[in-house]
């Protein structure tokens, strides 16, 4: 009587498949004899599969309610991750490891906010109230009063570059340096990039 | 065919209006057919600036609603017979007129006047979109201060956005004084943040007050630095090339003539 209903251990859950021949009826006892017997393969919160269209509706409706009432969920819509159409999957990762540098010809004015994945190149002003940010690093070909974000996922080898450097507020990765309450005036490019820790703001030359 | 020019700010207070009104006015002595438009609806202003409140019968509202032709709701000036004025409504709201409305009316005068000159609501929303919708040309007034900079650099980005790249920068009530002692931005600094053209920079001025207190734009008035001012905006509207006035060196005169007064 055991082979009536088979077990299967997925990734994501339990499988069941039925003996040939066997009637809904015979199943539903079977079932019901191994959850009322503790199995430990029926887990509470543990997720049964049962192929689609193997049962009716109403009788995937009252394998449903049983399960339940043991505290699992019951479905008929098998997820297999590690097997759904390989071919899909690499081409949906592609664009994302190319990290192409974003280029901007223009000022970025007040109220813009820029976000890329990548690098990004800015040859104009970025004015305050405009906020760029970057997964990568930040060069700005002209002077930056706004708010910049680089290596906004995490990235702390990320930098900002810029021909005068005097945001709002620069962040690198989850670090976090204000401008000074005393306005400054910045007469040469400057650099900004994470050291020990710090935003750390050095001279560069171009 | 006519230039569709719209005047805005961002900012509310700024002089939109005051320049819509002085600019008119200017374009009008030199006798241009000329037509302004309010699209302040609510808050209508311009009428007031240009003394002719007690001679509106039909509104903006009435012509875009279709109930009469846009030629009974013009007003035509008291003095310059080629300046018109289409007031806009004080009851109704800004959602009263949607763009389309206007790129309609706008069609419909192009063949008859040179200019029209459309002032926009502060803000951003719905009354803004509109007012520019029909625009070929912005003017965007700012005055020396960082909120109305911020504000002005805005509003260039939200034009840029709808395609209007003509923008051209009025900055108002400039005090000279101010800006000599370094407690004012300076038009090197606006210049700096904004990078457009600039086509006017209007000096703080008394007569600018009794000018709109008294329904007769300033420009009208010989003598005032902010009239003369407009004059020259109004010349490079024109395309003429005419150099600024300098208001920082007239500080720095006075300054000199304090010094000497004092010693």
């Amino acid at each position: 009587m055991s082979d009536i209903v088979k077990i299967k251990g997925l990734k994501s859950g339990l499988q069941l498949s039925f003996a040939t021949g066997a009637s809904f009826d015979d199943v539903k006892a079977n079932l019901l004899d191994k959850l009322q017997s503790g199995n430990n393969f029926f887990i509470r919160g543990t997720t049964v599969f049962v192929q689609k269209g193997y049962f009716t509706e109403e009788q995937n409706e009252v394998l449903r309610r049983m399960f339940h009432r043991h505290g699992m969920l019951f479905s008929t819509e098998l997820k297999r991750p590690n097997l759904t159409s390989p071919s899909s999957e690499p081409a949906k990762k592609e664009p994302e490891p190319i990290r192409k540098m974003m280029t901007i010809n223009r000022t970025v004015r007040g109220g813009e906010e820029i976000r890329t994945q990548a690098s990004i190149l800015i040859v104009g002003n970025v004015n305050p109230g405009a906020r760029i940010i970057a997964d990568g690093s930040i060069d700005i070909r002209g002077t930056c009063r706004g708010y910049v974000h680089a290596g906004a996922s995490g990235d702390t080898s990320a930098v900002v570059v810029a021909d005068r450097l005097m945001p709002v507020q620069i962040r690198i990765a989850d670090v976090i340096a204000r401008s000074p309450d005393e306005p400054e005036t910045a007469e040469f490019a400057e650099r900004a990039s994470i050291k020990d820790g710090q935003i750390f703001i050095e001279p560069v030359k171009r | 065919m006519s230039k569709i020019i719209v005047i805005t700010s961002g900012k509310g207070g700024v002089g939109k209006t005051t320049t819509t009104a002085n600019v008119g006015v200017g374009l009008a002595m030199r006798g241009n057919r000329v037509v302004l438009i309010d699209t302040d609806t609510g808050l209508r202003n311009l009428d007031l600036l240009l003394g002719l409140e007690n001679r509106i019968m039909y509104d903006l509202i009435d012509v875009t609603s279709g109930r009469v032709p846009y030629k009974k709701a013009l007003v035509r000036h008291k003095k310059y017979e080629s300046l018109f004025l289409l007031p806009t409504s004080q009851i109704k709201d800004k959602s009263a007129v949607n763009p389309e409305d206007l790129v309609k009316l706008c069609n419909e005068m192009n063949s008859e006047y040179d200019y029209i000159i459309i002032d926009c609501p502060a803000g951003i929303e719905q009354g803004f979109k509109t007012a520019i919708a029909a625009a070929e040309c912005a003017i965007v007034v700012t005055t020396p201060e960082i909120s109305a900079v911020r504000d002005a650099d805005k509003i260039i980005g939200e034009l840029a956005r709808a395609d209007k790249n003509n923008i051209k920068l009025v900055v108002n009530r400039i005090r000279p004084q101010l800006v000599e002692k370094g407690d004012m931005l300076d038009m090197g600094d606006i210049d700096e943040i904004l990078s457009i053209n600039c086509i006017g920079q209007v000096p703080d001025d008394e007569a600018v007050v009794m000018a709109t207190n008294r329904g007769e734009p300033v420009i009208t008035m010989n003598g005032s630095p902010a009239g003369q001012a407009y004059k020259n905006i109004v010349g490079r509207i024109c395309g003429e090339d005419i150099p600024f006035l300098k208001p920082p060196k007239e500080g720095f005169f006075a300054k000199l003539k304090k010094l000497f007064g004092l010693l």
